[in-house]
């Protein structure tokens, strides 16, 4: 591919967008590729992606084939990383692994042109070789590739730096503080993470995401619940969890149906929690699109930590 | 001048429970009636059994509490000073005649639930997720299935001395499960004991998981009424469970409580008898995710509205807006 002839690359706003939305937008910026995101979430993008999906594939995997699909006809390629591993124990969801794979299968009759990078330590390829060769691929030096992928990585960090000290500050928030443990293509997610967040926040309680977090730090403290979790995200969030429980009026643990991680993960979480006396609700979402279940469980689990929270100020009196 | 009274409506997609309480957690009314698919219907008719059961020259209701699955759509028909969830509303109700109580176990028509509480507040709980596996749904139609009553499993439940071993981690396993212990030659006696202690297993495995259940522990909700269940949870529990008489009221209860203690008032009408309400769904064109909306009128004028994800959907803003 000729650099006369840049393509415009379609990037769905879904799954790892949500974690590496810095490091793509200013990696193409700086070698001048046009790239067009895809609208947040809504109705018509979360069902177009369950049509396309399989049975057994996640809520955010259905979401992500939505929005590859609301990219069709806007772009030349989709920007679809085949992200497998940082290490040893810091291995990504399989999802991850596969899918460059699944984007091209499902939409295999609509010929579409997967652009992407792998990333796979173990294999002996790191993200800056990737992103490097990914700039190669597109008709650029390695010099400029090499260029544009620092400048990528210094916004992800800074990026990442900005959420952790944010939530640093919120845990010493005087307001009800609940920790959100989830995914953040959960979290941002506008149809589906977005507004229990809203509803959280309109009932005043300050909600701090755990995955918001200096990830060296949480990946040593995931230890405390398991030393041989092998999953990166999931090692951050529980470990940000282990980091501040003591922090939070409560935990909610928020998961996309069927999740294999969170499965497991939000399971042990609970268990090593029970003795802490902190509450925590688990919340699996569905494509169900009544939020009346929701609501009850959110509001309720709020009515607790108020009551507790009042219980406790009074036996200080 | 007249004495203040506290009105409290809990609707459940199986019953509809109300009661009429004075200030001092005395019932003066209370009235337990079937929802049948249709709630306010149900609500109306629930309000004329509480009408008729108490001096409405002595009292004055002053104030309207509503929960249950329904009680968003209720406290707009009631004007409700309270809506409140049923988890809060029936510890709250609970505690006020069990104020040591630790544990609330709960099994519904569609739901179930376990609440655990400390000096009387609720400190934590669980609710079954995605499906209704255990809950009363499951035990009438087995019911049907082996021909017996659901009121009188409890008393069949109860000869049997050996209860079959039922499958019970899923309704659909349980069902099939089931079915096969039948064609074997399990007696009916041992098999409906056996489904007591599968919803026993499956509500300990479920929404019981990972919870410490203390005592005091008190069951509730409709299946509570079956004796076959209350003592596999015992024999499971290893504890005593105590079966409130009121323990089906226990919500509307919780709701009248609450009432009570918000600071809202507002003298009950028991007119709405002859009051037409209805419900529309629309569907809100205003942006891609055509929010179902639910609005609801009464003699005509629109109430209230919900289900729209935000401003753009809210209906009755709209309307005042333009008028």
């Amino acid at each position: 591919m000729a650099t006369s002839q840049k393509p415009v690359v379609g990037i769905p706003r879904a799954l790892l967008y949500h974690r590496y939305a810095a490091l793509w937008q200013t990696y193409f910026k700086s070698l001048g590729v046009e790239t067009v995101v895809s609208a947040p979430t809504d109705r018509v993008i979360a069902e177009a992606g369950a049509r396309a999906a399989g049975d057994e594939m996640c809520l955010s995997l259905k979401v992500y084939l939505g929005h590859v699909a609301s990219l069709i006809g806007k772009c030349d390629c989709i920007f679809v990383p085949r992200i497998v591993d940082f290490g040893i124990r810091r291995v990504m969801c399989t999802t991850f692994e596969g899918l460059p794979d699944i984007v091209a299968n499902v939409f295999r009759d609509e010929h579409l042109k997967v652009l992407s990078y792998n990333v796979n330590v173990q294999g002996g390829l790191g993200e800056k070789e990737a992103m490097i060769a990914l700039g190669r691929e597109l008709g650029f030096s390695r010099k400029a590739a090499k260029k544009a992928y620092k400048a990528g990585f210094a916004a992800q960090k800074a990026a990442d730096d900005a959420a952790a000290a944010k939530a640093e500050k919120q845990y010493k928030a005087k307001g009800l503080k609940i920790i959100l443990g989830a995914h953040r293509y959960v979290t941002e997610d506008a149809y589906y993470g977005r507004p229990v967040i809203q509803y959280l926040k309109e009932k005043g309680a300050e909600v701090i995401l755990a995955d918001a977090v200096e990830r060296k730090s949480a990946r040593r403290a995931a230890r405390q619940f398991s030393p041989t979790m092998k999953w990166e995200v999931s090692r951050e969030i529980a470990g940000s969890i282990a980091m501040h429980e003591h922090l939070a009026d409560g935990i909610i643990l928020m998961s996309v149906y069927p999740c294999a991680l969170d499965s497991m993960v939000d399971d042990m979480i609970v268990r090593k929690l029970k003795d802490s006396g902190v509450p925590i609700l688990t919340l699996t979402m569905d494509a169900q699109s009544g939020t009346a279940g929701l609501e009850t469980r959110l509001e309720s689990f709020l009515d607790i930590l108020t009551l507790r929270r009042r219980a406790k100020q009074e036996v200080k009196a | 001048m007249k004495k203040e009274a506290y009105l409290g409506v809990d609707v459940g997609s199986i019953s509809t429970k109300g009661v009429i309480m004075d200030g001092d957690k005395n019932l003066l009314a209370s009235a337990y009636i079937w929802t049948e698919g249709d709630p306010i219907g149900a609500v109306k008719r629930l309000i004329e059994k509480l009408g008729a059961q108490f001096d409405r020259n002595a009292w004055q209701v002053v104030a309207t509490g509503t929960t249950g699955s329904a009680r968003k759509l209720v406290g707009a028909m009631l004007g409700a000073t309270v809506v409140k969830n049923e988890i809060t509303a029936h510890a709250v109700g609970t505690t006020a005649y069990h104020p040591d109580v630790r544990t609330i176990l709960e099994i519904g028509g569609q739901d179930s639930k376990i609440i655990l509480l400390e000096n009387g507040i609720a400190i934590d709980y669980a609710m079954n997720t995605l499906c209704a596996a255990g809950t009363g749904a499951f035990l009438s139609s087995q019911s049907r299935r082996l021909g017996i009553p659901v009121e009188d499993m409890g008393a069949v439940a109860l000869k049997s001395a050996h209860p079959t071993h039922i499958a019970a981690r899923c309704t659909v396993f349980a069902e099939s499960d089931l079915v096969h212990k039948i064609q074997m030659g399990h007696t009916k006696e041992d098999i409906v004991a056996g489904l007591c202690e599968a919803v026993v297993g499956n509500y300990l495995n479920n929404v019981g998981k990972g919870k410490r259940i203390q005592e005091p522990i008190v069951f509730q909700g409709g299946v509570s009424k079956n004796i076959g269940v209350v003592k596999a949870f015992e024999r499971a529990l290893g504890a005593p469970v105590i079966v409130d008489e009121n323990g089906h009221l226990m919500g509307a209860i919780g709701a009248a409580i609450l009432a009570k203690h918000h600071d809202a008032r507002k003298v009950f009408d028991f007119g709405i008898e002859n009051v037409a309400f209805k419900t529309r769904e629309v569907i809100c064109g205003q942006c891609p995710n055509r929010c179902e909306i639910i609005c609801v009128y009464r003699d005509g004028k629109l109430i209230d509205n919900w289900g729209n994800r935000c401003e753009k959907g809210d209906i009755t803003a709209r309307q005042a807006k333009h008028a």
